[in-house]
């Protein structure tokens, strides 16, 4: 039972909407966060809440790519390969991120810490190269400051260097006034 | 020199500013609110956002005031307000600035908004990987409860306003309003038929407004000071206001930069962005986000308003302006893009599904030098079964990459092109789908 | 609806045409002839216009529009066939045959595919496309269906039928873009109600059966239009076959009262009627006992002597005869004439005996007419629709699918009795639709009822009119109900006062309703009462007269109310009229030619308890199979095994045939020609759609055979003019099929029920009875139609048996968890009648402390049923049973398999 102890905010998620379908993507995302993945029982568990049957609840899952139906790694890296970051350098990034960790795209370390996986733009276009890893985005990305992010997360499990609130250009950094 | 005026970045780029609730109401925030609600009519809102030229900054910079309109004021509700915050158009990161940086200026712009229409419920979309911003956003929503400016009975104006946050798992269509509606139904984010459109059928086939984040935020603005300083700035009557544009690929200094409609993109790439940033000339640029046509530095003196980039053959869509320098693969920099439109698409309608997978097919062949020579007729054809043939825009606007390069670098194909021929009989056709 | 519609003028290709306002483009289009290409598109299913395909232009507007999501509007000038129209028409086949492989020599829709068909119309034979095609591997969605994913062209027709057609939700579209793929749910094996409607709405060869999979050209199909004879619904089916092997069976868009819709039974049940198992040769049991094959001469020969025999030396009525109720109107009618002229018995009985006879008498009782006086279009109009005890999605279907419309369509609100919970599954549950579901207890629906009428008087909702004419009426039901206690009734139906008052609200002050009785009533004690309460209440709330308003019983067998109609039950003759009606009588001695027999009749019981007495010699069974269709303390073998000659007439050698002397082989529905009327009192005609297998001949013949052996000949050149007879006998008696309006009420009937008829029996009606409490920690065991089967016949279609191929006791995963049962497990269920076996199934619909065990395997656990038979109307119960349960190891088990070896 995967929603028990979260009880609390299944019901606070229920609550926000007239249609009890609504609370699908906040309940899979729940799912998710909790187990790392979507797994089968939790699709049960969202149809019995939903009043759905198990076929719908994964039929929605399957088109929202953030939904992994399939257990990964405890660190999900996800760079972005489309065309902006394309422009400033996630091809070599992706190709050194592959021989760093030794896997190849949509695989997962064998201690099971990363998967690495490309993926369509994250609205960090400015700020690019970028990646997400699970909650986080770290931007402006190079080799060294990648090396330094994985290392910190393979130890620590956090990393200083995730981004905080978006500015850009930072405060004080070329506004140029006309 | 031109001066230029900011709306919504002025308060998050003073140094002290944070973005609280305190800060926000530091420098006059839910003044608007507190000021509208219950006192101004709401219809009288909706005429004023008319007449501030106030055009969606989500793409399709429909009339706002206009589209409030279309909601039927006889009906007996529920209604509501859907706050398009997926900004996933590739070259598009403002919202999430917006978000991040000033999230109450979005909460005071929804609840005037929702008070002008009659919704007493909004759902904030933003897209699932917004987490940051998704948090920021919740704890400014529950500021904003506390203080009393959310909620029953907002400072005792007998308005409601509930807003909640609802995260999307990634799908760049649920930026599409109607997939959207589908998406926070429940459901697989699928484009709806139009006919019927939101303002009638929206969520829960109720009415309902969907408006992106830049274009709620300046709601309180308007209110403040008016709908006809707001139509001065620009180029009135038809692209008023500023826009917060969004500056990426070879330039000295990308980012977010608010300008009023009629700077053209020569102040945006060569003044505020510092130019190339290398000493390659500017080659391309893309003027609206990954579905607008491409454009040439012939265009770079063309103004940033709708009409204009219309004019030029492309369009100001959601404002994301990327620039390529000189050397940038132009077959390559269409492929890129439709390979995001064939991962994106939803696979509804037929040409869209199939078509996107087969130019991207073609795309790659050409690329990794096995074009053919009849391939360019092919894509064009390609292109235009799908332009106007589909459920949504989305179909307009995967097709714009490949059509806008072929107009201009047709070259660039016909070279990869000739090399394949030049190289056929040397090697086997090796067939290349990746499907990233 | 529609009769309120303005109609809209437009111009289709030129040509101008009226059609109502909402009418989309493309049905607008067919009406004058145009067929606009389309795949996505299905006038079941709402428009999703995902395909693309039939665009056209639209005067007035930029774009090409999808006609089949555009409605039509006044001036409207569309042109389909314009060449900007044709290119893009080209553009989507081209497109969709990109990613779709070029096996139509091996695929089953090869040559009725809507994907050829349009390609050959519209594409040049050369594909452009050059590239590699997404490659899926082949799926089976369970046994019965086969899924080629590369072929799908993602129209979704397929889960928009399991969802807003069936409500089943059992299918997915997983995945997103091209690499989208119909599936169950991530490679768990489908669960559904298996209609078969996935394969039937592909337009293409995506999801095919795999019962016929390669067996066929569908142009080598001969096919045959007739009616499914598995339930009262009475579908239409067309029977296809190559040679004289069934092929396929599937129902076409606007034909029959199911327009295209099966359930599994008809949609994978076909093959029962060519089951190895069929007897195919007539038998005669030898002095050793053994069956001997003989010739048809011999048989009947022997049959002729030996009722000639007991006739002269016993007399007429030393003979009696019973008849399966899927036998055709022609049939029936045959029997019982033969029965009643050539015999000179009334002593006939049907299977209507089981239950269906409750409803008819109540409804001739009260409103005077035997049949429903609504059909399905009044369904689909109604504003409330009641289900009483009907277990419909499993007993009737198609009539489910009626609601279900009525309900997801129309917005009808759905009030269910039911002894079922409303759970949702990938198995569609009418109770997940209802607005106010009141679950029954089990066996409880006297006590429900009678909360009904109680809630109807107390809260004020019987109408003015009612009250003011039949006051005595009125007060009589108001006197008795008040007797009950509401506490009363919630202890013994498990429903409260007030979730009974507002299910009687919502149906009482809907405009139009209906009343849906199904068998949990009709097969109770004193369900004949239990209906006339429902009519009581349609009486009280002016549903009666109300024209969209009814009371429907729901037959189960293919011909319960034609065995009714046909005066194939001991209470009637033809029409059905009373044995005592004299206007009837005339008729029928002059048609006959004949006098007819004044012996008392004899009903099911009566007939088996005359056989052990030795009153009755003899029997001929016709297709009916007491044996098996009794509880062991019955006595039906005993009965049998004390007559002195028994003939039966079966297409297999059933328990009962076993025990025969002479065994006549028949013919299945499939080989015969006649009719049957459904369960809303359509007559339809059933065509042979395929040879005789071996010997066997169809019913009628063998009775008109008989007669001429017995020198009364009742000879007919085929079976039209057996109908022209019926006719002939059963005054009004109209012609074939739908289009028959539905009868009205008899008013003088109902006058005369409201002034006196009623309080014959009101008191005993009005007053609970006091049921048995089940045993402390007894499970109440249930005897249940499965969706997948019915009668024992369908447990001879491989199809079916595929999907459910054996009896498992289905208990709720509440109930598995006390019990300390799994799923899979076997566990042994004792009473003191014996006990049983059987491995568990769990499944969330069966409420707490009951067990259902589907009665088409319920040989193992008869023993565990006793009989009780109404007093008054003789319909045999015997369903419900209470047993202990306890796990039975496997450790146990091997025991005694070891011990038995
Ligand atoms: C494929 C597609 C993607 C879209 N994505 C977004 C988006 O991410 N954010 C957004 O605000 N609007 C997006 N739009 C535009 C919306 O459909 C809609 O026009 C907009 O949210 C309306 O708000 P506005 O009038 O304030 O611009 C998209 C449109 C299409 C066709
Ligand atoms: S155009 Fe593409 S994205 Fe839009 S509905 Fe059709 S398939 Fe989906
Ligand atoms: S292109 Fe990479 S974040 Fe937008």
């Amino acid at each position: 039972m995967i929603f028990h102890k979260h009880q609390a905010t299944v019901n606070d998620i229920l609550s926000r909407y007239p249609v009890k379908r609504s609370a699908m993507l906040p309940l899979l995302n729940l799912a998710q966060k909790e187990e790392g993945y979507v797994s089968q029982a939790a699709i049960r568990e969202i149809a019995g809440i939903l009043d759905l049957t198990p076929p719908q609840v994964f039929e929605t899952a399957t088109f929202y790519t953030m939904l992994n139906l399939k257990p990964i790694g405890k660190f999900h890296v996800q760079v972005c390969r489309s065309l902006m970051c394309a422009l400033v350098g996630a091809d070599p990034l992706v190709d050194w991120l592959r021989k760093h960790l030794g896997i190849g795209l949509g695989q997962t370390t064998e201690d099971k810490m990363f998967t690495l996986s490309t993926v369509e733009c994250l609205g960090s276009c400015g700020t690019g190269p970028m990646m997400q890893i699970n909650d986080d985005y770290y931007e402006r990305l190079t080799e060294d400051k990648v090396g330094r992010i994985l290392k910190d997360l393979r130890e620590t499990g956090d990393c200083s260097l995730k981004s905080g609130p978006f500015l850009v250009p930072e405060r004080g950094e070329g506004v140029v006034s006309l | 020199m031109k001066t230029f005026e900011k709306i919504l970045l002025t308060n998050m780029e003073r140094p002290e500013y944070t973005g609280s609730l305190a800060d926000y109401e530091g420098t006059g925030g839910y003044k608007a609110l507190k000021t509208v609600l219950g006192k101004t009519p709401p219809n009288d809102l909706i005429e004023m956002v008319k007449k501030s030229g106030l055009r969606g900054r989500g793409g399709a910079g429909f009339p706002t005031g206009v589209k409030w309109g279309f909601i039927p004021k006889d009906h007996p509700g529920p209604k509501y307000l859907c706050c398009n915050a997926d900004e996933s158009e590739p070259g598009t990161f403002k919202d999430r600035q917006l978000m991040e940086r000033d999230p109450h200026q979005i909460l005071e712009g929804i609840a005037i908004s929702c008070y002008a229409i009659g919704a007493q419920t909004a759902y904030i979309y933003i897209r699932g990987e917004f987490r940051l911003a998704a948090k920021i956003l919740e704890r400014a929503i529950a500021e904003a409860y506390r203080a009393g400016h959310l909620g029953a009975d907002i400072h005792g104006s007998g308005v409601t306003v509930n807003v909640s946050v609802h995260a999307g798992a990634g799908a760049y269509i649920c930026g599409e309003e109607t997939a959207l509606l589908e998406s926070l139904e429940g459901k697989r984010g699928k484009p709806r038929t139009k006919p019927p459109f939101p303002a009638t059928h929206g969520l829960y086939q109720k009415p309902t407004v969907v408006n992106n984040v830049e274009t709620l935020a300046n709601v309180p603005h308007i209110v403040n000071r008016g709908a006809d300083w707001f139509a001065s700035i620009g180029v009135p009557p038809k692209s008023t206001g500023t826009r917060v544009f969004c500056l990426s690929g070879h330039v000295k200094r990308p980012g977010n930069y608010e300008l009023p409609v009629n700077a053209t993109f020569r102040d945006l790439i060569f003044e505020l962005g510092g130019g190339m940033r290398s000493d390659k000339p500017l080659k391309a640029f893309i003027p609206g986000g990954a579905s607008a046509p491409f454009l040439t530095p012939d265009h770079v003196d063309v103004q940033m308003d709708f009409e204009s980039v219309a004019m030029a053959g492309s369009m100001s869509g959601s404002g994301g302006i990327t620039v390529m320098e000189e050397g940038t693969s132009m077959v390559w920099a269409a492929l890129r893009l439709m390979e995001f439109f064939y991962h994106e698409s939803c696979g509804k309608c037929t040409p869209c599904r199939e078509g996107s997978s087969w130019i991207v097919q073609i795309l790659q062949r050409i690329m990794n030098k096995q074009g053919r020579p009849d391939d360019l007729r092919t894509l064009t054809e390609i292109c235009e079964n799908i332009g106007g043939r589909t459920v949504c825009a989305f179909g307009d606007a995967e097709i714009a990459p490949v059509q806008s390069t072929l107009k201009y670098w047709r070259n660039e194909y016909e070279a990869l092109i000739e090399e394949a021929e030049a190289l056929k009989g040397s090697r086997k056709e090796i067939p290349v789908l990746s499907l990233a | 609806m529609s009769n309120t519609s303005t109609m809209v003028t437009l111009t289709i290709d030129g040509i101008r045409t009226e059609v109502p306002e909402g009418t989309l483009v493309i049905e607008a289009a067919r009406q004058v002839g145009i067929m606009v290409p389309h795949f996505c598109y299905h006038p079941k299913l709402e428009p999703d216009a995902n395909c693309r395909m039939c665009l056209v232009e639209i005067e007035k507007i930029p774009k090409l529009q999808t006609s089949c999501s555009t409605r039509v509007a006044e001036g409207m000038v569309v042109r389909s066939s314009v060449p900007h129209v044709e290119s893009a028409r080209k553009s989507v086949l081209e497109l969709l045959l990109g990613n779709h492989p070029l096996d139509c020599p091996v695929c089953d829709q090869g040559g009725r595919c809507d994907l050829q068909d349009f390609s050959h119309e519209y594409t040049p034979t050369v594909s452009r496309f050059k590239e590699l095609k997404r490659v899926f591997p082949k799926q089976y969605l369970g046994p019965v269906i086969e899924t080629q994913m590369n072929r799908c062209v993602s129209c979704m027709r397929c889960v928009r039928y399991c969802d807003e057609v069936m409500d089943a939700q059992a299918l997915a579209a997983e995945g997103r873009g091209t690499i989208t793929q119909i599936t169950h749910w991530a490679g768990n094996e489908l669960e559904c109600d298996m209609c078969g409607g996935c394969i039937q709405i592909c337009p293409v060869g995506a999801i095919t059966s795999r019962l016929s999979m390669y067996d066929y050209r569908p142009w080598m199909l001969k096919r045959t239009e007739t009616i499914c004879s598995y339930c009262g619904d009475g579908c239409q089916i067309t029977v296809q076959r190559k040679d004289d092997q069934l092929i396929e069976v599937n129902s076409a868009l606007g034909a029959g009262r199911n327009n295209g819709d099966l359930c599994v039974r008809g949609y994978f049940g076909y093959h029962a009627a060519e089951h190895p198992d069929r007897v195919q040769q007539p038998l005669v049991r030898q002095a050793d006992g053994s069956f001997a094959e003989v010739t048809w001469e011999e048989a009947l020969d022997r049959v002729a002597r030996q009722f000639t025999r007991i006739k002269a030396t016993h007399g007429s009525d030393a003979i009696g005869g019973l008849i399966t109720t899927r036998c055709t109107n022609e049939d029936l009618y045959l029997f019982q004439k033969f029965m009643r002229v050539v015999i000179g018995t009334n002593q006939i009985d049907s299977g209507a005996r089981y239950g269906h006879i409750n409803g008819v008498r109540a409804l001739r009782r009260v409103q005077g007419t035997h049949r429903w006086t609504i059909r399905y279009e009044d369904l689909a109009q109604a504003d409330a629709i009641m289900l009483v005890g009907t277990n419909v999605n499993e007993s009737n279907p198609i009539t489910a699918l009626h609601v279900k419309q009525a309900v997801k369509r129309k917005g009808a609100q759905l009030v269910t009795l039911e002894s079922l919970l409303p759970v949702r599954s990938t198995v569609s549950n009418i109770t997940t639709l209802s607005k106010h579901h009141l679950e029954v207890k089990s066996g409880q629906f006297s006590a429900a009822i009678l909360g009904l009428v109680k809630a109807v008087v107390e809260s004020n909702l019987v109408q003015e009119d009612v009250a003011r004419e039949a006051p005595e009426f009125v007060q009589t039901i108001r006197t008795n109900v008040a007797k009950v206690s509401w506490d009363a009734i919630r202890e013994q139906s498990g429903l409260s006062q007030t979730d009974v008052e507002t299910a009687a609200r919502t149906y009482s002050q809907a405009e139009r309703a209906v009343v849906l009785v199904g068998r949990e009533v009709l097969r109770s004690l004193g369900g004949e009462g239990l209906v006339t309460n429902l009519m009581d209440l349609q009486i009280l709330t002016g549903h009666l007269r109300r024209s969209g308003s009814g009371l429907g019983c729901l037959a189960e067998g293919s011909n319960d109310q034609g065995a009714v109609e046909m005066g194939a039950v001991a209470e009637y003759f033809p029409g059905p009229a009373g044995l005592h009606d004299e206007e009837s009588q005339k008729t029928l001695t002059r048609t006959w030619g004949q006098a007819v027999p004044a012996g008392a009749p004899a009903t099911l019981p009566e007939v088996l308890t005359r056989a052990r007495t030795g009153d009755i010699k003899s029997l001929f069974i016709v297709g009916d199979n007491p044996v098996e269709s009794l509880p062991g303390d019955a006595g039906v073998t005993e009965a049998l095994d004390a007559l002195e000659f028994l003939v039966c007439q079966d297409l297999f050698l059933t328990e009962t045939a076993k025990r025969a002397h002479v065994v006549f082989p028949a013919c299945s529905a499939m080989e015969k020609d006649g009719t049957f009327t459904n369960t809303e009192g359509h007559v339809q005609s059933v065509r042979q759609a395929t040879e005789p297998l071996g010997e066997s001949r169809p019913d009628w013949e063998m009775f008109s055979a008989l007669s001429v052996l017995m020198d009364h000949p009742i000879e007919y050149n085929e079976v039209k003019e057996i109908f022209k007879e019926i006719r002939g006998v059963i005054p009004g008696y109209g012609l074939l099929g739908p289009a028959s309006t539905p009868p009205k009420v008899d008013e003088k009937t109902v006058a005369q029920y409201v002034t006196s008829g009623f309080k014959e029996d009101v008191d005993q009606r009005y007053t609970l009875d006091a049921s048995p409490a089940a045993p402390e920690g007894a499970l109440t065991l249930r005897l249940v139609q499965s969706l997948y089967h019915s009668g024992k016949y369908s447990t001879r279609a491989k199809g079916l048996m595929e999907i459910e191929g054996e009896g498992r006791l289905h208990v709720n995963a509440r109930e598995a968890g006390r019990l300390g049962i799994e799923e899979g497990q076997t566990v042994r269920l004792a009473n003191d009648g014996g006990q049983a076996t059987v491995s568990v199934k769990l499944n969330d619909r069966v409420p707490d402390a009951v067990a259902w065990f589907p009665e088409h395997f319920d040989e193992p656990v008869r023993a565990l049923f006793s009989l009780k038979v109404d007093p008054h109307t003789h319909v045999p119960v015997w369903k419900t049973a209470h047993v202990t349960v306890t796990k039975w190891s496997s450790t146990n088990r091997s025991i005694e398999e070891r011990s038995r070896v």
